[in-house]
């Protein structure tokens, strides 16, 4: 029994109970110094998951995984709540007088993903699942008094819920036909089973509970009320890290439990890839918030991920992967704009950021290249990450959902143009300078020069993503 | 290792922008001659390259490859033949130009010139790539900051020429990325080196496929009847340097990914859809000269008439033979140089003027001089007079287009009578007749000024008077590639 | 596929029952209203004040702590009979898991979860 493979989660958890322990003794208004405390224990964690890079090994059973896709997950998570905490430690003294429980429910959360991501068997990645939503949907009602987050946080536990309740049902469906929870086991049994009607049914349940988290059509209502009214660096976790342990889940299922049923769900995740990068894209249209602007964005994301999923490749599997990696700054980086613009002026609208390239260049310029990236542009990283997904599902011939995924992506470059519109053509309306703080500053830079590098030179995070999806494969 | 001229040649924008993002916002004159200075490397690196190619040799030189992305086989490779140098050296001579029609300019110049420089790094990218997918991120690069300065520095309904130009475009290039990831996919090789790409033999199912993609994808930068509705409106609502970049250079993207890509790898599809192109050809000549003459804003007919010239491109194209295909990249310089001239004369009388209306002038020449011999010299370059490099450049088309198929070739022929008539018309109506009182405070261009006049005038002049060097080096490659191309239809035309 | 006639069986029932049951109280009822039949129920007096009253969080936040250390009780019944085969991991490890319950204890107190007003 090698504990050593847990450590990181052990580690995370030790954090959370340390800062959960130390936010009772300090006084209020030091408890900004627990984000610092939570900071540096990430980065430890960080360091200790990359020890564990490759060999494929197996704890508790085969209950707990740990192989190279389940580390290069880890590491996105952790990075992920990195730069959140780094981005929310001024954030969260506006918006509530408790802060100590905000970096413990983050911490709590990246534990449940990191569960999530080394599942090996369905109790243990629902557990995972479940702990990671729910420290979620606290953190979407974290503004005490706003009645949007409260607002969006009921929304996300309802829905949230739901579908959790028929991913569960879908799960039972798998354990009835297959006799075990263990996903090894199951995937031999259902090797030896063969193509059978029910996996449809249970496939469609579970892809219902999965496709709320990842926001895919008809399953994505939630995401632009939740992403308005939670606070902006939550709005950015659930948006990249939530999206992210929703794929690292999809993709283990799909095509680590059931690749020869692979009959029974290509053609679900086609449909619903191709009307989520319509409905994602359309809708984005006429957005007036930035906040839904990005969540329906994410939206459309989903669809263009799925895509990479459906190719049922290794190169899909790589595209995905890659793609996450990116989507993760760029992503942060337009929200953590966003947030930093609502912390100076109050306004989530559109029409508020003209003038913005006057008012503060770095802002804008951080706000034009993560747009950029999500839109696809060269010589962004988004780019590179659109090009290899184009590539996988072209590879399997499936040109029809290649037409509309590239005429959406030439929809969604309308709409991030409208912002970019509005931050260099327009003239400000007041001229008060924008506070950006500086951890927020060490964010937005750092997830600018991850997106312009890896756009100019995607080629080490392509080999290590190439080489997760060969293991896996 | 050689030293990498084709690299610095592109580099030296991107320095610029570098150089410009340090300097003081309020610092026009430093910001100018920085960009005067990169340009200026550019401009005499491409004249080196033009003068140091060795003809006898042919092919691809001064090439650089390093690898990039290992697992798809894309490498940064770089290099330049007969058909690319001439391209290279029109960028650099618009832009150099370009540069000095934009020295006065006072709003928000730091920005105007980073985006000015980040978009002609990525056009000389497109001209030296060897590589598909480098060439298909230099393509890509250049929409966003013509999105950019359309929108902030441009004129009459900027907002939404400049969005439509952008959609326009990015359309086009998605279509183009379809094609070349199956490309790619078909060739199964392994790597996106065009080159390599181009050896491989295709079905004859697929290079219809293939050919039409690509021209769908690239016909939008040409343009080509009916994808052309964003040019007009990008060149009237752009700023003049913008304007020259986008008429001289941009358009000739599309045409140069055809010549150089989509007959490269499918000449049974360029074979097979070569009627279709030459009907649009002469859509774009018909109807680009005869939009052209109905117009009243001086930008506006510019615009037609370019949409117009470039229908000669495609007939070259469509006619599928040495002479013909000579003419079409002869005939991307020539109206390259000539529009670009074109731009940079409007542009000063639109400065002083703040109208573009042909009406409101009249008599101009009496205050203008240089300025209208100028108009005089781009106009009759327009209609292919002998002696100027239009003429050059249609005289090979036509004679290509004959060999190919005499109607459509006498039908374009007349596309220079009705060229000859407006833009002769507007001259008139403009620089000549009653003077018109109203402009009684009009400067000539002098100094600065006058360099990118006089560059471009020069140019005109030496390729109609001597046109050997650079119709040798064009033909030097254009002759592999059709060799190819005969070869693979078994007989040409 | 016949295995699931029982279950059929008792969902049909399940389902018709209290429908049949409902509806048939619904019909065979004597339809008699009065005013004093839709006043709100308060054990058989009159209400005084307003009867909107808001929901007292404390019930919530018992319920809730209960909920967590009976289901602890429940992990702590099966180790109990078996611990002394099973080592002295699994008496260390409760231990473990008894001290995350009890940081989560003192965290619900000092918070004042178990306050009642």
């Amino acid at each position: 029994m090698n504990l050593a493979l847990i450590m990181p989660e052990l580690m995370v958890t030790g954090l959370a109970f340390i800062v959960l322990a130390i936010a009772l003794l300090i006084p209020r208004n030091q408890q900004k110094n627990l984000g610092y405390i939570t900071l540096v224990g990430l980065l430890g964690v960080l360091i200790n998951t990359f020890i564990y890079s490759d060999g494929d090994q197996q704890l508790f059973n085969n209950m707990f995984i740990v192989d190279s896709y389940a580390v290069f997950f880890k590491v996105l998570f952790i990075i992920a709540s990195i730069l959140v905490v780094l981005a929310a430690i001024r954030y969260v003294e506006r918006i509530s007088e408790r802060q100590g429980e905000f970096y413990v429910l983050v911490l709590f959360a990246t534990l449940g993903m990191m569960i999530l991501a080394s599942a090996g068997d369905l109790i243990t990645f629902y557990l995972g699942l479940e702990l990671m939503t729910i420290a979620c949907y606290i953190l979407t009602a974290y503004h005490r008094g706003n009645k949007k987050s409260s607002e969006a946080g009921i929304k996300y536990l309802i829905l949230g819920a739901l579908s959790s309740a028929i991913l569960l049902y879908g799960l039972s469906i798998i354990y009835g036909l297959t006799g075990t929870t263990t996903m090894i086991i199951i995937a031999k049994t259902v090797n030896q089973i063969g193509m059978n009607p029910v996996f449809l049914v249970a496939n469609i349940f579970i892809l219902c509970g999965l496709a709320f988290k990842i926001s895919a059509v008809p399953f994505h209502m939630w995401a632009p009320d939740v992403y308005e009214g939670a606070p902006t660096p939550i709005a950015a976790f659930l948006a990249v890290a939530s999206k992210t342990a929703g794929f690292a889940v999809l993709i283990r299922f799909f095509l680590y439990l059931m690749p020869e049923v692979s009959a029974s769900w290509i053609t679900l995740l086609g449909i619903i890839a191709g009307l989520t990068m319509v409905l994602g894209n359309l809708v984005a249209i006429p957005q007036t918030n930035i906040k839904r602007l990005l969540a329906y964005s994410g939206i459309a994301h989903a669809g263009y991920l799925l895509l990479g999923v459906l190719a049922f490749s290794k190169d899909g599997v790589m595209a995905v992967l890659f793609y996450l990696a990116i989507y993760l700054f760029a992503n942060i980086g337009a929200f953590m704009t966003a947030g930093c613009f609502v912390n100076s002026t109050g306004s989530n609208q559109i029409k508020d950021y003209a003038g913005l390239s006057r008012r503060s260049p770095f802002l804008a310029i951080a706000m034009l290249l993560s747009l950029l990236s999500l839109a696809g542009i060269p010589p962004l990283a988004g780019f590179v990450g659109k090009f290899y997904l184009f590539t996988s599902i072209i590879a399997k011939e499936h040109y029809l959902l290649a037409f509309i995924a590239v005429i959406m992506n030439t929809v969604s470059v309308y709409y991030y143009l409208q912002v970019v519109r509005m931050m260099y053509f327009k003239e400000a309306e007041s001229n008060e300078k924008i506070i950006i703080s500086n951890p927020v500053k060490l964010v937005l830079t750092l997830t600018m020069t991850a997106t312009l590098f890896l756009g100019i030179y995607p080629g080490p995070v392509t080999s290590i993503a190439n080489q997760v999806a060969i293991n896996f494969f | 290792m050689e030293f990498p001229i084709l690299s610095m040649i592109f580099l030296a924008p991107i320095l610029g922008v570098l150089l410009i993002l340090f300097t003081s916002e309020d610092d026009h004159e430093t910001i100018k001659m920085i960009a005067v200075i990169v340009t200026s490397i550019s401009l005499v690196l491409s004249l080196y390259v033009f003068l140091a190619y060795d003809r006898s040799v042919g092919g691809l030189q001064f090439v650089e490859k390093v690898s990039w992305v290992k697992e798809f086989g894309i490498n940064y490779y770089v290099g330049v033949d007969g058909i690319s140098i001439p391209m290279v050296l029109l960028t650099s001579i618009v832009i150099f130009c370009g540069v000095f029609a934009s020295w006065r300019k006072e709003k928000r110049v730091k920005e105007f010139f980073i985006w000015l420089l980040v978009l002609v790094a990525g056009v000389f990218g497109v001209f030296i790539a060897q590589d598909l997918f480098v060439f298909y991120i230099f393509f890509e690069l250049a929409a966003i900051p013509m999105y950019l300065l359309i929108g902030i520095w441009g004129s009459t309904r900027k907002e939404y020429a400049a969005m439509k130009l952008t959609l326009y475009l990015l359309l086009g290039s998605v279509i183009l990325v379809i094609a070349i990831i199956a490309t790619y996919l078909k060739a199964g090789i392994g790597t996106y080196s065009i080159p390599e790409l181009a050896s491989v033999s295709y079905s004859p199912g697929f290079q219809k496929f293939g050919f039409f993609l690509m021209l769908f994808g690239f016909g939008f930068l040409v343009p080509m009847w009916p994808l052309y509705k964003w040019s007009p409106d990008g060149h009237v609502a752009a700023p003049t340097a913008v304007s020259m970049l986008h008429a001289g250079v941009l358009m000739k993207l599309g045409a140069y990914g055809i010549i150089r890509v989509a007959i490269n790898f499918f000449p049974m599809g360029a074979a097979h859809w070569s009627t279709l192109i030459a009907i649009l050809c002469l859509a774009n000549v018909a109807y680009g000269a005869m939009v052209a003459m109905a117009q009243t804003d001086l930008k506006f007919v510019i615009g037609f008439s370019s949409v117009s010239h470039m229908g000669y491109v495609l007939l070259g194209v469509a006619a599928l033979n040495i002479i013909s295909i000579n003419g079409a990249v002869t005939q991307m310089f020539a109206h390259g140089i000539m529009t670009a001239l074109f731009f940079t004369l409007i542009g000063w009388v639109y400065n002083q003027a703040h109208t573009r209306e042909i009406a409101a002038f009249g008599g101009l020449a009496k205050k203008m001089p240089r300025i209208a011999i100028g108009f005089m010299i781009a106009g009759l370059a327009s209609l292919g007079l002998p002696g100027l490099s239009g003429f050059v450049a249609e005289f090979q088309v036509f004679v290509g287009s004959f060999k190919y198929n005499q109607p459509v070739a006498i039908v374009a022929i007349f596309g220079v009578v009705i060229t000859a008539v407006y833009v002769l018309r507007v001259i008139r109506k403009v620089f000549f007749g009653e003077f018109n009182e109203r402009w009684s405070d009009l400067e000539d261009a002098t100094g600065v000024d006058f360099i990118p006049i006089a560059v471009l005038v020069g140019v005109i002049v030496f390729v109609g008077l001597i046109p050997a060097p650079l119709v040798n080096l064009i033909n030097n490659g254009v002759v592999p590639l059709m060799t190819k191309v005969t070869t693979s239809i078994g007989g040409g035309f | 596929m016949y295995e699931f006639n029982g279950i059929a069986i008792f969902f049909i029932l399940g389902l018709g029952l209290p429908i049949s049951a409902l509806i048939g109280s619904h019909i065979l009822s004597p339809k008699k209203s009065s005013p004093q039949k839709y006043l709100t129920y308060e054990c058989g007096l009159d209400t005084r004040g307003e009867t909107w009253v808001q929901f007292k969080i404390c019930y919530f936040l018992y319920a809730l702590v209960f909920l967590v250390f009976d289901v602890e009780t429940i992990f702590l019944y099966p180790w109990a009979v078996t611990f002394k085969q099973l080592g002295t991991f699994a008496f260390v490890e409760m231990f473990i898991f008894i001290a995350i319950l009890i940081i989560g204890f003192v965290y619900a107190w000092k918070e004042g979860a178990l306050e009642w007003f």
